[in-house]
């Protein structure tokens, strides 16, 4: 794997991880957990924009594996 | 006239009502929990009951006035307690202390006729056993002892040693029965949809769930009627947790890959992101 490749595998995960806690966010029934969710839902969107930006990057520095 | 056998069926029935809307009426209380009046009220209750069940030739009336006198003073007593402090104190007794600041009261011991063997039994009935461990301990009105072990003893709580917990609400019965109930569901504010999703997601049909509940986070959990089937654990939380760990850990390998020093930076920076939400979920994902 390609350090692009690696980096991008990483970002999906994050993504995933962004949608996961969103979701138990809504579904939790209790005031404090909701806000903790949605506190780290906050901190991951934050990490996935930047990796957007280093995805973009990557795959500028490395055309020939797009 | 009616014949005797007759008569007795139909006193029976009668009376057999009159008992059951009396008991609801006195409230919901323990055997154990009944003071001696009570105790020995419900034991004539019967007894009247009874004697008027099987002996036609008593006037009916009478066996109605006898039990209405003495279901109305238990009731009474107890309005008139729920009311008065000194009156309860009177008729259902105080409390008396037996341990206190870790030492033995003898003269209440012998006020109760406790022996010290008594006590060490109740102790003992208490899971403890050496007195010593006991702070205080004090006999209710109902006989049994409670107790406060000193704070050495008293069982390990997520408070004592700083752990921060999820707060946790009661969990909902989703489904009885193989049977959707619709009032929890719009308890936790999910609907059919959801359980439906989620079913999906375990790969079972509805008619095969014996019970399913949700709890606080809208995590559901089943139970087949069909015991051979395995169902798979509940892994929403602990993947999610684990796939942020592996996120932060790949950050930080990419953080020790690159040359670059503003995108290792960036890296470290969302590395520590990643650590600080998880440490903020992990007391709600256990």
């Amino acid at each position: 794997m390609t350090v692009g490749s690696q980096v991008k595998s990483c970002f999906s995960t994050i993504k995933s991880a962004e949608a996961s806690l969103s979701l138990l966010a809504k579904k939790t029934q209790q005031d404090q957990s909701r806000q903790a969710f949605t506190q780290s839902a906050q901190l991951i969107s934050e990490i996935k924009e930047d990796l957007k930006k280093q995805v973009i990057q990557l795959a500028k520095e490395e055309p020939q594996y797009k | 006239m009616m014949p005797e056998w007759l008569t007795i069926i139909a006193r029976s029935f009668i009376l057999v009502s009159v008992l059951f809307v009396i008991t609801k009426w006195l409230g919901k209380k323990q055997m154990s929990e009944l003071n001696i009046f009570e105790y020995i009220s419900g034991i004539v209750l019967g007894g009247i009951v009874a004697i008027h069940s099987i002996d036609a030739q008593i006037n009916f009336i009478y066996g109605l006035l006898a039990i209405f006198v003495w279901f109305l003073v238990p009731f009474t007593i107890e309005q008139i307690s729920l009311k008065s402090k000194t009156f309860r104190d009177w008729t259902q007794g105080k409390s008396t202390i037996f341990i206190q600041d870790g030492k033995i009261m003898e003269d209440n011991l012998k006020k109760e006729g406790y022996s010290s063997d008594d006590l060490l039994e109740k102790l003992r009935a208490n899971d403890v056993f050496l007195a010593s461990d006991v702070e205080f301990a004090v006999l209710e009105p109902s006989g049994s002892l409670s107790i406060l072990p000193k704070r050495e003893n008293q069982p390990l709580t997520p408070k004592d040693i700083g752990l921060k917990t999820a707060p946790q609400k009661e969990p909902q019965t989703v489904v009885m029965d193989g049977k959707v109930l619709l009032e929890p569901l719009t308890n936790m504010s999910l609907n059919t949809n959801w359980l439906e999703t989620e079913l999906d997601k375990m790969n079972v049909s509805i008619e095969n769930v014996f019970l399913a509940q949700a709890d606080t986070d809208g995590q559901l959990t089943i139970d087949l009627y069909d015991d051979k089937l395995t169902v798979a654990e509940a892994t929403e939380k602990p993947l999610l947790l684990a796939s942020l760990k592996k996120c932060q850990a790949d950050l930080e390998l990419f953080a020790l890959a690159t040359e670059n020093e503003e995108t290792k930076e960036m890296y470290q920076r969302n590395s520590e992101k990643v650590q600080k939400a998880i440490d903020l979920i992990t007391p709600y994902l256990g």
